[in-house]
């Protein structure tokens, strides 16, 4: 078992904090959760984030293009932590019992 | 990253996907450190994005994709295209006999027949090899296609028996012209009235491809069916 990847979630929670481009995320997920995406893992799921309307692309800063977190993308990122919080709990309750 | 490498790499993306994000990926690869772990990276995702599209905004509109081919003329994809596939495969076979005739025996009235050994017969074995293997080939990329997209078997199995009937029926012929060493012709034909009396007289021949051809598909479905059930 390595670090913790699900890149598009790696993503939402990344952008949760502020609008980020690339480089911005990549290095925010490293501190996040101890995972590097490469270039072509971050914008598959950037691809994917944006069709969903979860994120969406803010003005080009000279050549970088930052993302921002839309409302459905928050909710969204909410419901899956509160399932991984819940699992946690499970998990770890189950641990103590042994 | 090197320009050129980041422009060649982002150019491995589907052209829907590039429109929208190419201009931006490309600078994004341009700017970082780049290496050989990023880079087999980025073709890893060029691959996944050409197999499972992201279907974002137009992408999903578009009439020229595979998918919607799929979708839209389901005949056209698993009922004719593999006839024209093999069709295409039996070409190379014929054009590969052909360059063996004349690299190997280029005295005989004939490729058929005769003994032969060494690097002659190597190479006249695996064009055996690919020519009885070429239906089996062309269905299983059928049945692969069809997996993937999830279409009704009936296209499949048509396109199936198409190609059985096609690979039982095939008859290659090889012939001289009139004058001693002349040119040499490769011909072949799927004749209705032979190909019928062929499937008649060998229907193991015809079966035993459909069967070979069938096969993955019907383990896919039956492990669909187990995986439903559980």
């Amino acid at each position: 078992m390595g670090h913790y990847s699900d890149p598009p979630l790696l993503v939402l929670a990344s952008l949760a904090n502020g609008p980020k481009h690339g480089h911005s995320m990549i290095e925010d997920i490293v501190r996040l959760s101890g995972t590097r995406l490469g270039p072509g893992t971050l914008y598959g799921a950037i691809s994917r984030l944006e069709r969903k309307g979860w994120i969406e692309p803010l003005r080009p800063v000279e050549r970088r293009q930052p993302y921002r977190i839309t409302a459905e993308g928050l909710l969204a990122l909410r419901a899956k932590l509160t399932t991984l919080q819940q699992f946690t709990k499970a998990g770890l309750k189950r641990l103590e019992a042994l | 990253m090197n320009p050129k490498l980041a422009h060649l790499l982002m150019r491995l993306y589907p052209r829907l996907w590039r429109e929208r994000y190419g201009a931006e990926f490309e600078a994004f690869l341009q700017s970082r450190q780049g290496g050989l772990r990023e880079s087999a990276n980025v073709v890893c995702s060029a691959l996944h994005e050409r197999i499972s599209p992201t279907r974002e905004g137009a992408m999903d509109q578009d009439s020229r994709s595979f998918q919607a081919w799929c979708v839209r003329a389901p005949w056209a994809i698993f009922g004719l295209a593999p006839i024209f596939l093999l069709a295409m495969a039996y070409f190379v076979a014929c054009l590969y006999l052909w360059s063996g005739w004349k690299m190997f025996l280029p005295g005989a009235d004939t490729p058929f027949g005769g003994p032969i050994y060494g690097i002659r017969n190597i190479y006249f074995q695996a064009g055996k090899f690919y020519y009885f293997g070429a239906p089996v080939l062309v269905g299983w990329t059928t049945a692969l296609m069809a997996v993937r997209q999830r279409v009704k078997s009936v296209w499949l199995v048509v396109g199936l028996i198409l190609v059985a009937w096609m690979g039982s029926a095939a008859q290659i012929h090889a012939s001289r012209t009139a004058v001693h060493g002349g040119f040499g012709h490769i011909s072949m034909d799927f004749p209705l009235s032979a190909s019928l009396q062929s499937v008649y007289q060998s229907p193991l021949h015809a079966l035993t491809i459909l069967s070979l051809t069938v096969l993955p598909y019907l383990i896919w479905l039956v492990q669909k069916n187990q995986s439903r059930s559980v």
